[in-house]
């Protein structure tokens, strides 16, 4: 029974953060159809901005929200920056997937030359331990199993039921079609990544109070992220959000059962798999849009 | 591969075989000449690792440029000739040379392999398989640290021999020539392979699928072709990389050096083969000449692989063109 729960408890850990990673990729893909390969190091950086503001004096109530906050702005600028200006261009995708990289190495080393290789760690979110069901967890991985569903209902309701967000499912569905009825597309891009970085940079957060943190904490949560959304199909939020679960799950199984050493492996072998079956993801509907 | 020996007829636009040929050996003379000019070994060093970053750059642009193949793993098959020169030679005591050739065909196997995968995908999803493939052989060969020493990855890996000829204390000569003579074998094939019909039925692919597969070019079997053609000379260079650094690691996967080759490539002009071994050139010798600012070189570098990606889409090979036809412009009709 240990080890069941032990498995399950695990794989909602890791699957409410790859939840939050891949629903981000996912977000950006929809609305501007560009892979963001810089989305690592928004996770990295949501962690550190937080650090700084704890250290700083601030209290966690008011210094995670603000990091939070901040990286809506930074993945605001990185939109304008780095993949706005290339709209239109015949080769965008392969031309952002180049841009988001650089972005990402000199936003990495931007963060290695301020706050410095030594590792750091955030305060948890709740401080304790309990056990349920025979495992023994804190309460700060409890916090995060029940915090990420409230925001990916929020993201839902707000993308279903908000003007906004209808606006920018829009622009997700018809680029052209939202010009006409004149919807401002340039600034629903900018939104878009916005969120996204939000997103990441709230796993980065959660994640800095469990592990230490460095600067190059977001590659292996990119890595996994982009599994995610290949395996639950890239063209919607649902999916991306069920995979991640799913992928925790097996996560947490296969390292019980074969190792940490054969899991990535393993997984791989699920990607392909899932890829000759089903090349659009298991989750996915065959049109493009967010829902 | 009897398509690769019926030469296309000549095309308005296309530089004809013997003025490319003649392009080719003058350029090539020249750069064998440059030891003669750069006497110290750290020069030479460079230039050794301009000519193997050479030609895993332009090895990329066969699959990326003209293939249109998203392949996020080539560096992979580099860090496999690696680890299969490294393993071989030092392990098992094979002769280098052949540890050398083995590299080249086992990077050929591994992207045969990643290519069953992706026969059926586009865009956006050959990226994430590759991408995935190449984070896959980095974590098995950091698992089998028995093996491959993990992280710490293998020292003392053999180098190359001529004979008896002291490879350490010649000042890199003999490295400098093979590395070069490595970049002209894999240039001429490359060449070889997008001007011949393989070629053109690639390219055409990539710019219209539907009907270059009307046309009964077989997608399934060219972009094997296309994938495993570009992963031979990439493997050796990786062997040939390990033989020269006498020793193996992990590092070879990650994210910064493929960063830096795919800028290469996307810097140089794609679909052009010359424009990726230019680009070499220019980014390292440039990443050098910054050595001493030590983060900030890694900074200024992406900083400057963005605002040539906004200003110069078409790369330097763009760049020299446009500034050609200018100055074409102004000789024809004087102002």
């Amino acid at each position: 029974m240990s080890v069941f729960s032990d498995i399950f408890f695990g794989g909602l850990f890791q699957g409410s953060l790859y939840a939050m990673m891949a629903v981000g990729l996912a977000l950006v893909w929809t609305t501007i159809g560009v892979f963001n390969f810089s989305h690592g190091v928004f996770m990295m950086l949501g962690a550190y901005f937080a650090w700084q503001l704890v250290a700083f004096g601030l209290p966690v109530v008011i210094a995670f929200p603000l990091a939070v906050i901040v990286m809506a702005g930074a993945g605001w600028i990185l939109q304008a920056s780095v993949v706005r200006p290339l709209i239109g261009r015949p080769n965008i995708v392969l031309v952002v997937v180049i841009t988001t990289l650089a972005a990402g190495s000199l936003i990495e080393n931007g963060a290695l030359t301020v706050w410095g290789p030594r590792s750091k760690q955030l305060p948890s979110l709740i401080e304790g331990n309990t056990t349920i069901a025979g495992v023994g967890v804190s309460l700060h991985q409890i916090a995060i199993i029940v915090i990420t569903p409230l925001i990916l209902a929020a993201l839902w309701s707000f993308l279903n039921r908000t003007r906004l967000g209808l606006a920018l499912r829009a622009v997700a569905q018809n680029e052209d079609a939202s010009h006409l009825v004149g919807l401002n597309v340039t600034a629903l891009y900018g939104l878009a990544f916005a969120i996204a970085a939000s997103l990441a940079g709230l796993a980065g957060i959660f994640m800095g109070g469990y592990r230490f943190m460095n600067p190059s904490m977001g590659a292996d949560p990119l890595l996994k992220a982009l599994i995610v959304v290949v395996f639950g199909g890239i063209s919607s939020i649902s999916g991306p959000i069920f995979a991640a679960y799913l992928i925790g799950f097996f996560e947490a199984a296969s390292n019980y059962y074969f190792g940490l050493y054969w899991t990535p492996a393993l997984l791989f072998l699920v990607l392909i798999a899932t890829l000759m079956v089903r090349p659009e993801g298991i989750f996915a509907s065959r049109s493009r849009g967010l829902a | 591969m009897t398509l690769l020996n019926v030469a296309i007829p000549a095309a308005p636009g296309r530089v004809t075989w013997n003025r490319e040929a003649i392009g080719f050996v003058a350029g090539f003379l020249l750069l064998a000449l440059l030891p003669l000019v750069f006497g110290d070994s750290y020069s030479r060093h460079v230039l050794i690792m301009i000519f193997i970053y050479a030609v895993v750059a332009s090895n990329w642009d066969l699959s990326l440029g003209y293939g249109g193949v998203f392949n996020f793993g080539h560096l992979a098959l580099f860090g496999i000739g690696v680890y299969t020169y490294s393993l071989l030679a030092k392990l098992a005591g094979v002769d280098p040379w052949i540890a050398l050739v083995a590299g080249g065909v086992i990077a050929t196997l591994a992207a045969v392999l990643v290519t069953i995968p992706i026969l059926r995908l586009k865009g956006i999803y050959i990226i994430l398989v590759t991408f995935g493939f190449a984070q896959l052989v980095m974590q098995v060969i950091v698992s089998q640290s028995d093996l491959t020493g993990g992280t710490q990855g293998l020292v003392r890996v053999p180098g190359l021999y001529i004979f008896d000829h002291n490879m350490i204390r010649d000042g890199k000569i003999a490295y400098f020539y093979i590395a070069l003579a490595l970049l002209v074998l894999s240039t001429l094939f490359l060449r070889l392979f997008v001007r011949s019909r393989a070629g053109a039925s690639i390219v055409a692919l990539r710019d219209n699928e539907e009907y270059a597969i009307s046309r009964g070019v077989s997608l399934v079997r060219q972009r094997m072709v296309t994938l495993a053609a570009s992963a031979f000379f990439t493997g050796i260079a990786g062997a040939f990389y390990a033989a020269y650094q006498r020793n193996a690691s992990i590092d070879v996967f990650g994210m910064s050096l493929a960063t830096i080759i795919l800028s290469m490539v996307l810097l140089g002009g794609t679909a052009t083969i010359y424009g990726a071994i230019v680009a070499s050139f220019v980014l390292t010798v440039f990443s050098e000449a910054m050595a001493d600012f030590g983060a900030w070189r890694l900074m200024i570098s992406a900083l400057l692989i963005i605002v040539i990606m906004l200003v110069y889409p078409s790369g330097l090979v763009g760049m020299i063109r446009a500034a050609w036809t200018a100055v074409a412009d102004r000789i024809k009709r004087p102002a």
